[in-house]
């Protein structure tokens, strides 16, 4: 229907949107990925493209970006039909992509990330010719200038992989302007910025729209969208489902756009339970140089507690030392009375400790194994069978559980896990650490880069498990998530306990100025010392 | 606000000058093998004052002419994120066959057209490489063990396994062709043949295709992050077609060369050098996995190796101790450059 009206609908060339998709259709193999989805895009606008993981936006963005053919449907850039475009020809007509890992090479100079594109284009990557070096350095520094780094020579023949991330970020947007982009694509570019760099790269991104460029953002982060504003396109399963002003309407109800249901907004936990707890961990006069200090600390059985603070607050290295990664140097840490060896990792998960950790990809998960395996790698000792094998029959009995429990969708227990969903991936994680049946879960960043439905699953679940006696740790950038779930909060800053809150009679702004104390600025540079280290 | 953000990276840039150090250490490698090149040279030289001779000097280039094409190949392969082990068989595979054909079918070949036979013979084995990389999906490194067996095992089977003297005329010619000759105080006289020229002239060349062309910076691209290298619009099967084919050019020349300095032609030759000519490249300082190295870096590998193997007999050390500091050294090459990539990437 809409796509009839929209052939019917021919643009004045007057008005004609920069770029216009009809009725695109993705299938991989039998599964259908896009199912018609029409949208237009103009310049000098700001747009949102909202989903849950899996619905479809990046199949879209590949699309759109030249990566992936469409397999049915038209795509117009400024008019002109450009199905079946190639990344040159994308780039060619000014489309340009900064996926999450920048799309930068780390191995090349910053001028060569920024201006080989442009010569690459020029002789429409066709490799054998001459590369001009003066009109590279020319083009990157323009560039440059325009989103604020340094043009000097050291800075422009510097090898990209030496800058801070929230400089690399920078070199990209520099890209898009050298090539004097109609259309820019950023797929979450805050995901790993402090606040302040965020702030810096959505001043510079509204420079670039002034020149011109409409700014397609992919984001899960509704706040900052709403911050930004402009229009949110909300997909749902391979549908452009929703087009509204961004800072017209609430979370609840693009929530509700995107998952097709009604989320629960309030707080999940209900803190009836409080005062019953037994204690479980106890933590005294912890200390690890250069990290944290004096940490005194305790955890009730059915407690959730939360940590936060900036990531050089120590919080980090707290939960890894509670996880065996990182032995403490003084302090002792008792678990149900007993106390604890926790020198490497195997001693805290006998102990009964299971540690989640944030970075998913690299820490947690082994992507190219299947479901089935990543969720029973730390019980493989459990599953042994009498001639000392992997019994397994008990194995997969104990993955589909999981699945069941964690609502995962998946086709195959047998495929990769690389081939789900970053939520569904979340909690194939999760589900592994809770095979080893802990008395205490620790959850790092348990939502991060996970769509609205995913977390709402993780969050009910973790409640579950709390009524179920198990201790929980949550530690996390994201306050509202603390402040839905925890029974207390801990703020720590400058490797100490700074305060400890009730999660019920606190509010965000609260919890925020305590995060950043109240010389906010000097505590955000040292945040970018530390970011130094990417 | 951008003025102060990037007054605030231009100071903490200009702060960290160790870290600046650290950082022109890794785009300039080559200061490595040189300084193990001075060191070597001073030892020996104290040890035994007969080395500062020139005959010494040319010996150690003579002996690295086909070595450094073999590793002109390596450098641009390992860039491309590839590894090229069958690169000793084509040389071999072509020099046999090119110099029976020649002396066989027609002996007054120049040496000029037999050159560009290797080449493109040579260009040619190195592309099926590069193919068989791309449609097998598979490591370079298995492939390129297979197409080596492969080669070795058809050259000795089907063409010939004797070794023969008689080579064509024009390639003894310029085998013996010097390009300076001193004579010394002793009434000695040295030379330096002219095919070292030909080292010179390939590495200038590989230097300027992977500085000067966008085939170069591609090789780069893709040897770090292909799948971005993709996205952005590199032809990333055409880079490795390319490279391979380029490391087999260079073999097949090499090979001609080993002929035209040696006098004879041995399909047994040759053989067995692969993991040294590897080890030069790597002590030059580009990395086993690809997108690092520099033509400047792996001559210098190339010398100090040779040096290793040649020279160190003056001082009276035993070939078995050469391989052990040879060892010594690739080791001491991979911890400074892991520990280089840490200190410049902190």
């Amino acid at each position: 229907m809409l796509c009839a009206e929209y052939h019917q609908n021919d643009w004045p060339a007057a008005a004609r949107p920069y770029l216009e998709t009809r009725c695109l259709h993705k299938f991989y193999g039998g599964v259908h990925a896009l199912k018609g989805v029409s949208l237009s895009i103009e310049r000098e606008r700001f747009y949102h493209l909202l989903g849950e993981n899996g619905c479809g936006k990046s199949t879209l963005i590949k699309i759109i970006s030249g990566a992936q053919p469409s397999s049915k449907g038209q795509l117009f850039v400024e008019g002109r039909e450009m199905t079946g475009l190639d990344p040159i020809a994308a780039l060619d007509a000014g489309i340009e992509t900064v996926y999450q890992d920048l799309s930068l090479l780390p191995n090349l100079s910053v001028a060569e990330n920024i201006g080989l594109s442009e010569q690459l284009v020029k002789h429409s990557g066709r490799l054998f010719h001459r590369l001009n070096h003066a009109r590279m350095q020319e083009t990157a520094r323009l560039a440059l200038e325009v989103v604020g780094l340094p043009t000097s020579r050291f800075f422009l023949s510097r090898q990209l992989e030496t800058l801070p991330l929230a400089s690399r970020q920078l070199v990209a947007i520099a890209r898009a302007v050298a090539s004097e982009a109609g259309l820019v694509i950023m797929d979450e570019p805050t995901t790993s910025l402090t606040k302040r760099e965020v702030d810096n790269l959505i001043t510079v991104i509204r420079r670039l729209q002034s020149k011109g460029a409409a700014v397609l953002f992919v984001t899960h982060k509704l706040d900052e969208a709403r911050e930004i504003g402009g229009t949110g396109l909300v997909m749902r399963d391979g549908e452009l489902v929703h087009e509204c002003d961004v800072s017209d309407v609430t979370n609840a109800e693009i929530g509700y756009w995107m998952t097709g249901r009604q989320l629960e907004q309030g707080r999940y936990r209900d803190a009836q339970l409080h005062s019953t707890y037994s204690p479980l961990l106890k933590i005294k006069d912890l200390c690890l140089e250069e990290a944290y200090e004096k940490i005194d600390l305790s955890i009730g059985s059915g407690e959730i507690l939360g940590i936060t603070g900036l990531a050089d607050s120590g919080r980090n290295e707290l939960s890894l030392t509670l996880a065996g990664l990182a032995p403490a140097e003084r302090g002792v840490v008792t678990l149900e009375g007993q106390t604890l060896d926790l020198s490497e990792p195997y001693c805290a998960i006998a102990a009964g400790i299971a540690y989640v950790p944030e970075d998913r990809l690299n820490e947690g998960l082994f992507l190219e194994k299947s479901i089935s395996e990543n969720i029973t790698m730390a019980i493989l000792e459990r599953l042994r069978s009498r001639l000392g094998l992997v019994d397994r029959r008990r194995a997969l009995q104990t993955a589909q559980k999981i699945l069941e429990d964690l609502c995962i969708v998946a086709k195959d227990i047998h495929a990769p896990v690389s081939s789900l969903s970053g939520g569904n991936q979340q909690r194939v994680l999760i589900g592994r650490w809770l095979t080893t049946n802990p008395k205490l879960l620790i959850l790092h960043g348990p939502t991060m880069g996970v769509d609205v439905g995913s977390k709402d699953i993780i969050y009910r679940f973790i409640q579950g498990l709390a009524e179920a006696g198990m201790g929980v740790l949550i530690v996390s950038d994201d306050l509202p998530e603390l402040l839905q779930n925890c029974d207390r909060i801990v703020v720590m800053r400058n490797g100490c306990i700074y305060r400890t809150y009730e999660a019920e009679s606190v509010n965000e702004e609260t919890l925020y100025s305590a995060v950043v104390g109240a010389e906010a600025v000097p505590a955000y540079m040292e945040v970018e010392d530390h970011y130094d280290r990417y | 606000m951008t003025a102060i953000e990037s007054g605030a990276i231009n100071s903490s840039v200009e702060k960290r000058s160790l870290r600046n150090l650290w950082i022109w250490s890794a785009q300039h490698p080559a200061i490595f093998p040189l300084i193990l090149i001075m060191l070597t040279c001073l030892t020996v030289g104290s040890l035994n004052p007969d080395f500062w001779q020139l005959a010494n000097l040319f010996d150690i280039l003579r002996a690295s002419v086909v070595h450094g094409l073999f590793a002109l190949g390596v450098l641009v392969v390992l860039a491309s994120g590839g590894l090229d082990v069958s690169f000793t068989a084509i040389a071999a595979f072509v020099m046999y066959a090119l110099t029976l054909f020649v002396v066989n079918v027609m002996p007054n070949l120049g040496i000029l057209p037999i050159f560009s036979i290797a080449a493109i013979a040579g260009g040619g084995l190195g592309a099926l490489n590069g193919m068989l990389v791309n449609c097998l999906r598979a490591p370079a490194l298995i492939v390129t063990i297979g197409t080596q067996y492969i080669l070795r095992g058809f050259l000795l089977t089907f063409v010939g396994t004797a070794l023969f003297m008689n080579i064509p005329s024009s390639m003894s010619a310029f085998g013996k062709f010097s390009l300076i000759t001193v004579t010394t105080e002793s009434g000695l006289t040295v030379d330096l043949p002219l095919y070292f020229l030909v080292l010179v002239i390939a590495a200038a060349m590989t230097w300027w295709l992977l500085n000067n062309t966008l085939i170069g910076r591609a090789i780069f691209a893709v040897g770090r992050k292909p799948d971005i290298a993709e996205r952005l619009g590199y032809r990333v099967k055409q880079v490795r077609v390319f490279v391979f084919a380029y490391a087999g050019m260079l073999a097949g020349v090499a090979g001609v060369l080993h002929v035209s300095s040696n006098r004879l032609a041995n399909p047994f030759d040759l053989a067995g050098s692969e993991l040294a000519v590897i080890a030069a490249v790597v002590l030059g300082g580009a990395r086993i996995t690809g997108g690092m190295g520099t033509v400047m870096g792996t001559m210098m590998g190339v010398v100090l190796i040779t040096l290793v193997s040649n020279v160190l007999i003056l001082v009276g050390i035993p070939s078995a101790w050469q391989t052990a500091i040879l060892g010594a050294f690739i080791l001491i090459a991979g911890l400074f450059f892991a520990q280089l990539d840490r200190l410049a990437l902190k």
